[in-house]
């Protein structure tokens, strides 16, 4: 399934500035395995060590919070789009 | 500097005012300096406690979700997402983050420090509502824990500068 990472502009350090990239996956985990395999360190940035999404992180398929969906087991059609963004948080 | 048409900065302001006693928080975008539009983005730090555990980063009021968003901001990470989205398709720049501190001087906290670390090449705009008479709205670059200053420049409708803040 050919799908398109669209990357946020925290992360294009990892990407060569590019703000998007297409990967071929079935699901979420898959598609960043398969950036990561493209762009070495950056599955670090979205996902513990342990394989989790980090906390601080959240990624979206069209739009949609995984974490509202199946996680990173999320399955992928193909044209999807799979966003992804640090938090942005704060306060007093 | 930061160059922001008065309508946004009144609708900052505004948004400050009536999320009070709750922070407010959303971003800036535009070209270059200029502040071309407004993105409202929901508050929605009552779920994202653990977020804040996690850092150390809880406040007292914490031990009562309902009250988090009076300390903490966390935005919506579906409205964001859609906004940043909307910045891109519109040919515009993301410039800015602000959120309002309802109580407190207009000055990044530890936790807007940390969470800055992230967003290290926007601006990070503070509208403090301490004084109810008086907002004061001032903007940062956070880069590496460091924060400087940056002026902001509230500009009439036909571009020329009325107030330096």
């Amino acid at each position: 399934m050919a799908v398109t990472v669209l990357i946020p502009a925290p992360l294009r350090r990892f990407t060569n500035e590019q703000a998007s990239v297409q990967v071929e996956a079935g699901t979420v985990s898959e598609a960043l395995a398969k950036l990561d395999a493209q762009f070495p360190g950056i599955r670090d940035r979205i996902c513990e060590p342990d394989g989790r999404l980090r906390r601080f992180v959240s990624v979206f398929v069209n739009g949609r919070d995984v974490r509202s969906l199946e996680g990173l087991d999320t399955p992928l059609r193909e044209g999807d789009e799979v966003g992804i963004i640090p938090a942005m948080a704060g306060g007093r | 500097m930061i160059r922001l048409p008065r309508p946004h900065y009144e609708a900052i302001v505004a948004h400050a005012q009536r999320e009070a006693p709750r922070e407010c928080c959303g971003l800036l975008a535009g070209r270059g300096d200029l502040v071309e539009r407004v993105y409202q983005i929901a508050n929605r730090a009552d779920q994202a406690a653990d977020l804040f555990a996690e850092r150390d980063l809880m406040p007292r009021v914490g031990a009562d979700p309902a009250l988090l968003p009076t300390e903490r901001y966390f935005m919506d990470p579906e409205e964001l997402f859609r906004a940043l989205r909307d910045i891109e398709a519109q040919g515009l720049e993301h410039i800015a983050n602000y959120h309002s501190h309802p109580a407190t001087p207009a000055r990044p906290s530890r936790t807007d420090i940390e969470f800055a670390a992230y967003w290290p090449h926007v601006y990070h705009l503070i509208c403090s509502l301490a004084d109810p008479e008086r907002p004061d709205l001032r903007a940062f670059r956070i880069v590496d824990g460091q924060v400087t200053e940056v002026p902001i420049v509230v500009e009439d409708t036909s571009g020329g500068r009325v107030a330096n803040l």
